[in-house]
């Protein structure tokens, strides 16, 4: 500790520190361009030098450590009239634009040259103007008014690991822009926007929109991952014009991911849907379909499902909700079903395999708080690409890897690019993956001198293609360590989730993590905890997804879910909503392919004009308040089930509030979630490679539910590429594919088959092709994991 | 109490009508300051704040740039605006409103535009047949704007070095 | 092989520069001839203490040739020798202040000088590796320093195990891409680094943490070359005295000082500190075409200017012309004749300042643009008389406030100059419009406009 003594006020603060945190902390205001918190120091745009007593120039407060007996004046003659001679020089070539400016009203510049500018500029020389380049759809630039603060160079380097931004030039020359004209569209560049102090980086979707005066703050939760990202949704007459971040250091810090920035442009796009729909076979009407009033709607639906009710059984309805619904609609959802008499009741889109439902308590949940990410020695990832999966995980990743030189590695199937540095990086294939993690259980038990069970020693027989020794270092590497090292994690990805034998996956892994104490931290598609909460899984003798879609029942609830897009086996689910007798969908958005086998569809509110309550991958419960009115005849979900439930005559469905659903809701779930290994696991393989090459699948960042499938500007973004079959270079001169624009036909081992353009992707190991899912092109190839290619 | 002899002298007498009959008289022989409203009408300031009026660049460009400054001013909160970035990349209005019931005519939108688009004229003689009426739309501002640039324009050189 | 550039040694001491009878100085026969290498074997065979050599350093009261004086001994104390991990020492050769020339004749002529006192740098240090940073300009310089290196690689005096005394030290020569900022010792350092050349904000210095991180010690050219010679002591082994009683009090030894401009001899003068400057001008002989001298720069473009009567009082060394009003900088004598525009001069000095900043702070960035804006203005009939105020008061705005001295170095010539010379800077604008009342002001405006 040290004594200072700030504008003859005398502080205990920590020496070494550097001046302006102590002064914030203080409440003593300093002002500043280039310093923010979470960044480095770099001190260049000298708005914040003080006066520090024997120092013969001014300091500036953010690179200037604290030292005991220290004297500082923020507000002498001397700091002043530093302090105002910057403001002259940032003024002088800084456009006066504010009016048309979208961060005026909310700039550091402005409010700062109000204190420290002058009301006439003595500069009669013309003032810089720079070209504003296009870099994309998300950031809209206006490079003239940058002040060279060098913020977002440096949080690309620092925070995000990726280098979008750059200097290049000298003196006056310098310019803030991207290298070579690359877009700035990752998956958190959104960021930026936040830092820059000035209106040279804005956000495009919300250019001219509004000014920051007239907007009201909402203080939400975002849906579409499983952080929980703390979001402030912005309105100006009941519509949603932006989404800024609030600040939670436990779980998003001060950043939050272009999706959950971005998403809301889904909310006002005219895909909207705003008006309850039926069909009722009337040739007059398009398709059958017309709209009615929800009176008549709901009677619709009520009488359609009693009618499968009455002619079979309940047993025959199956309900499959979008992981992203909320826990009331969850809760809702699971009752309704349960008083139809059905147990099919599900939210797992993105699972195939769900044999350790019964055997084990595999709730999803991280055994690891989030912000203990950034405090990891090691860790290791499983068939994940948690840049895209979980961006701001990611971002705490990396951050352990700068601060605590954590060693990540990870064992996948693609090569994907990662924003930090990789320990040990094994990229194998699917049909591999369980060996290598059973490789890794027996390298682990030698260390630990633990027995290893026999089920995984008989998984773990090297095969020829992994036994060369540099690739089994690197395995008895990784589990030295995980022995080894203080605070380790073992992560499951959306890849090893999807994966045939993600049971046998979950089992192995389980295991390590018992015998190493690493954390175990599955990363579930957005609400998904809050589905475990809520029950919103197959109850006894109930069917789990995969077997809802095989055993083509008479009638579906769908919430929030277009399963031919949400289902990793898209052709599955598009065939067994066809022939089901009756399928209600409530949904926010309209889709063609729904009305092609849906029978109602009510009208939903988005994320942004319901309440409702999120459970984050660490349990964390949060609410989300309404910012804005449903748009038009759309009704929150839960509000839908409520009075559906009225409808059908089912008692239970009094709710008036949404606290009366949400004190429904049992939390016991969260108190006591960690899964144990169970030693009769079945660890028989399920997935077999017959022929071909093996399809590598996941489901690209933004087209993993409807709201992000709607919002225009991240469909823009380079992480939204149409569907292809991607190839490495090696296995396109193999398969003398060397043509760029030829379109293949992929054929799987069943019947299913479609034509894709081919792409070069260097990411996909040999002997296998990367199709994502999530297309309407590639779901008929279903969740086969054979494919054959030909030239089309 | 006694009787004031001068009062009644005064009430008798009449004194107080003829003194009244007397300026009367006086006045009927003065030049007359009563004007013939609407036929005749008298002469306003420049800065007198009547109408409404949003006016445009002499190569016809709207002047108006949505910084939404005039509505963030007006205390009666008489003015919406939407805006929206136009094709060739500036910043528009796609809807300016003024509720003309709510406006109280104090002239701080004048003051607070940064490009002089939104004016007060100097007509006060406007009426309004249904209700309707009272919200005055973007296209009617300009058409007012672009009917009577003439006068707008003399009123602010007149008023230009006094401000 | 008498090579095709011109000679421009025009005196030595046979410290820095070699004796110019001496053929081809530059290739290794030649320098050890002259008793190079000596100090290098000996340090190394007799493992003389680096406390040793750093008293003799200290003792010979040698400054820092580079601009700030800054005493070499003094700074090889600063490095953590038992420090873990690599160290390195760097040489900086980016010798790009206007008017200066000395590090390009050393290293054209004498480069074998810059490899032994690196060495011996690196073997007091405790650093294997060092890297000489040269002006990207430089070719033929560059070359040289190659061609020696080469020569010192197979003569054993470079690599490893030197002389069996288990000293290891490997030399590196880096071109530089032009920019002046890249002889600010952290921006070479990033540029080294291959990041772009900005100078870093200190603390840390580079002694803690330097290149790639790494403890650094980095001195100019000049410095490093001197140091074989002060530790041969003309024949007195590691007798710091013989240096410093070359010089004066506060400034040891000699030291190469580049006279150019309006001279009939411009040239590199190695003399002994404190010789008065109405000698070097007489070495250099005397202002050209037999006019009067009017204003010296004595320490390169950014040490303020001195005025002829207040130079010819003061001697060549950092006190007697701190006294007069400016510095030895890094030894770039600029003389100016009565015939000198110092409008023109000043505007020509900021637009290098203009040209040369790196952009990273404010006040240079923009300042630097804007002084030269001014000035080109008054200079082409266009001034105004508020002018010359804010200028002065740009200038200070600059001075002081950025995070290395190019702002100040900025700001200093605008200063002096308008200290000594205003009456010519007023001149010009009262010649354009005739007057200097509002009058122009106006005109300006509306231009500007």
């Amino acid at each position: 500790m040290a004594t200072i003594e700030v504008d003859g006020k005398t502080l205990e603060v920590e020496a070494g520190e550097m001046l302006i945190k102590a002064t914030d902390k203080a409440g003593i205001y300093i002002p500043r361009f280039c310093y923010h918190d979470k960044l480095s120091v770099a001190a260049n745009c000298r708005m914040c030098l003080v006066e520090v007593e024997k120092a013969p120039k001014p300091l500036p407060a953010c690179a200037t450590p604290i030292m005991d007996g220290m004297k500082v004046f923020t507000k002498s003659k001397l700091a002043r009239e530093a302090q105002k001679g910057t403001m002259e020089f940032l003024l002088i070539n800084h456009p006066l634009d504010c009016p048309v400016c979208d961060q005026g009203g909310e700039c550091p510049l402005q409010d700062q040259a109000l204190g420290y500018g002058k009301d006439e500029s003595r500069f009669l020389e013309r003032k810089r103007v720079v070209a504003s380049h296009d870099i994309g759809p998300l950031v809209a630039t206006e490079m003239t008014r940058c002040i060279h603060c060098t913020r977002c160079v440096r949080y690309g380097e620092e925070v995000a690991g990726i280098m979008e931004m750059g200097a290049p030039g000298r003196g006056e020359y310098t310019q803030i822009g991207t290298f070579l004209n690359q877009s700035v569209d990752s998956e958190v560049s959104g960021n930026m926007i936040d830092l820059c102090p000035v209106g040279a980086l804005t956000s495009k979707p919300y250019r001219f929109a509004a000014r920051s005066w007239e907007l009201q703050s909402h203080a939400s939760i975002s849906p579409h991952d499983c952080v929980g990202t703390n979001i402030n949704v912005q309105t100006l007459r009941d519509q949603v014009e932006r989404v800024l971040p609030i600040e939670n250091t436990e779980v998003n810090d001060c950043w939050i991911a272009d999706r959950d920035r971005y998403s809301y442009e889904a909310v006002n796009s005219d895909q909207r849907l705003t008006v309850p729909m039926i069909r009722d076979g009337n040739p007059e009407n398009d398709g059958g379909w017309r709209e009615v009033n929800w009176e008549s709607a709901l009677k619709y639906a009520a009488a359609g499902l009693l009618t499968v009710i009455e002619s079979s059984s309940g047993n025959h309805v199956g309900g499959l909700a979008s992981a992203s619904s909320t826990l009331e609609e969850f809760h809702l959802f699971q009752k309704l079903l349960q008083a139809m008499g059905s147990s099919n009741i599900d939210h797992r889109l993105q699972q195939l395999d769900f044999r350790d439902d019964s055997t084990a308590s595999r709730f999803p949940i991280s055994q690891l708080p989030i912000a203990d990410f950034s405090n990891l020695d090691a860790g290791l990832l499983i068939g994940s690409n948690i840049r895209k999966e979980q961006p701001l995980l990611s971002l705490r990743l990396r951050e352990a890897t700068l601060k605590n030189q954590a060693q990540i590695n990870v064992i996948g199937v693609m090569d994907y690019e990662m924003n930090f540095d990789l320990a040990q990086n094994i990229v194998s294939n699917p049909a591999s993956l369980v060996n290598e993690i059973a490789l890794l259980a027996v390298e682990v038990s030698k260390l630990k001198e633990n027995d290893v069970p026999e089920q995984i020693a008989l998984l773990a027989s090297p095969n020829e293609q992994y036994n060369d020794t540099q690739h089994l270092a690197a395995i008895s590497n990784i589990a030295n360590q995980l022995c080894s090292k203080e605070q380790t994690m073992v992560t499951l990805g959306a890849i090893a989730q999807q994966h045939k034998d993600a049971s046998v996956i979950r089992f192995i892994a389980q295991w390590i993590c018992d015998i190493t104490d690493a954390r175990m931290v599955i990363l579930p598609p957005a609400n998904s905890v809050a589905g475990w909460v809520a029950n919103c899984t197959p109850g006894e003798a109930g069917k789990n997804t995969v077997d809802m879609l095989a055993a083509k029942l008479k009638a579906y609830v769908l919430l929030g879910c277009e399963p031919e897009l949400d289902h990793i086996d898209g052709q599955s689910a598009m065939n067994a909503m066809l022939a089901a007798d009756f399928v209600l969908q409530i949904s926010a958005f309209k889709s063609s392919n729904v009305m092609k086998y849906a029978d109602v569809i009510l009208p939903m509110a988005a994320f942004t004009e319901a309440a409702g309550t999120y459970v984050n991958c660490e349990g964390r419960v949060q609410k989300s308040s309404v910012a804005a009115p449903p748009k038009e005849e759309s009704r929150p979900a839960w509000k839908i089930l409520r009075v559906l439930g009225n409808f059908m005559e089912f008692s239970g469905f009094d709710q008036i509030t949404l606290d009366d659903v949400t004190s429904e809701v049992s939390f016991e779930n969260l108190s006591s979630p960690k899964g144990k290994t169970q030693e009769n696991s079945d660890t028989t393989i399920h997935y077999h490679h017959t022929r071909g090459l093996q399809r590598i699948s996941d489901t690209p960042m933004y087209r993993a539910e409807a709201t992000l499938r709607n919002a225009k500007a991240l469909q823009k973004t380079a992480d939204n590429p149409p569907p292809a079959a991607g190839l490495n270079a090696k296995m396109m001169e193999k398969y003398g594919f060397s043509d760029s624009d030829l379109t293949l036909v992929v054929t799987t081992n069943g019947e299913g088959n479609t034509v894709l353009p081919i792409r070069l992707d260097n990411r996909v190991p040999n002997d296998c092709v990367y199709i994502s899912a999530g297309h309407l092109e590639t779901a008929p190839l279903g969740a086969d994991t054979s494919v054959s290619l030909e030239k089309a | 109490m006694g009787i004031d002899i001068k009062q009644l002298y005064k009430t008798f007498s009449l004194k107080e009508l003829r003194k009244g009959l007397g300026v009367t008289g006086r006045q009927l022989f003065r030049k007359k300051t009563t004007i013939m409203y609407p036929e005749e009408k008298t002469p306003k300031s420049p800065r007198f704040r009547g109408l409404h009026a949003l006016r445009r660049y002499p190569n016809g460009e709207e002047r108006c740039i949505a910084c939404k400054l005039c509505e963030a001013v007006c205390p009666a909160l008489a003015i919406t605006i939407d805006s929206e970035e136009r094709e060739d990349g500036t910043r528009r209005t796609t809807r300016y409103d003024i509720d003309l019931f709510k406006c109280i005519y104090c002239g701080f939108c004048e003051e607070a535009c940064p490009v002089d688009s939104i004016v007060l004229t100097d007509i006060h003689e406007f009426h309004m047949e249904s209700n309707g009426e009272r919200l005055i739309e973007k296209l009617d501002l300009l058409k007012i704007g672009d009917q009577f640039e003439a006068e707008i324009s003399a009123a602010r050189k007149q008023d230009a070095p006094y401000r | 092989m008498t090579d095709n550039t011109f000679n421009t040694v025009r005196k030595t001491f046979n410290v820095c520069l070699p004796d110019p009878s001496i053929e081809q100085s530059w290739t290794l026969k030649a320098y050890q001839e002259n008793g190079g290498y000596q100090a290098l074997e000996r340090v190394l065979r007799e493992q003389t203490p680096h406390t040793d050599i750093i008293n003799t350093l200290k003792t010979s009261n040698l400054r820092g040739r580079g601009g700030a004086g800054f005493p070499p001994g003094i700074k090889w104390s600063f490095m953590p020798r038992a420090a873990e991990g690599q160290k390195y020492v760097v040489c900086n050769s980016d010798e790009g202040e206007p008017g200066t020339c000395k590090d390009r004749d050393i290293l054209r002529l004498n480069p074998h000088a810059l490899i032994e006192g690196m060495a011996i740098g690196g073997y007091v240090m405790g650093a294997s590796k060092g890297y000489n940073y040269i002006r990207g300009e430089f070719w033929e310089p560059y070359e040289r320093m190659e061609a020696a290196m080469k020569e010192a690689y197979e003569a054993g005096l470079l690599g490893e195990n030197l002389f069996d005394s288990g000293f290891d030290f490997d030399l590196y020569t880096h071109l530089g891409a032009g920019a002046y900022i890249c002889g600010e010792e952290t921006a070479l350092l990033e540029s080294l680094e291959g990041k772009k050349g900005q100078p870093r904000f200190k603390p840390p210095f580079p002694a803690a943490f330097g290149l790639y991180g790494k403890p650094t010690t980095i001195n100019n050219t000049e410095s490093f070359a001197s140091v074989p010679a002060i530790l041969r002591a003309d024949g007195n082994w590691m007798d710091g005295e013989w240096f410093k009683a070359l010089g004066v009090e506060n400034a040891g030894g000699v030291k190469v000082f580049s006279v150019s401009g309006h001279v009939e001899r411009p040239g590199n003068y190695e003399i002994k500190m404190g010789t008065p400057f109405s000698e070097l001008l007489e070495m250099a002989g005397g202002v050209w075409k037999g006019r009067k001298l009017k204003a010296v720069i004595p320490g390169g473009s950014s040490v303020p200017v001195m005025p002829a009567d207040a130079v010819m009082q003061a001697n060549m060394d950092y006190d007697s012309l701190r006294d007069h009003g400016s510095a030895v900088g890094a030894g770039s004598v600029i003389i100016m004749d009565e015939t000198t525009d110092m409008v023109k001069v000043l505007e020509r000095l900021s637009y290098f300042y203009h040209e040369e900043s790196c952009g990273q702070c404010t006040p240079c960035r923009e300042g630097t643009g804007w002084l030269y804006r001014i000035l080109h203005r008054i200079n082409t009939g266009k001034g105004v008389s508020k002018d010359l105020d804010t200028l002065l008061d740009v200038a200070n705005r600059i001075e002081g406030r950025t995070i290395c001295a190019l702002g100040d170095a900025a700001a200093w010539p605008v200063q002096s100059f308008l200290k000594h010379y205003r009456h010519e800077f007023e001149a010009k604008i009262v010649d354009a419009s005739g007057n200097t009342s509002d009058q122009s002001k106006n005109k300006m405006t509306a231009d500007a406009a």
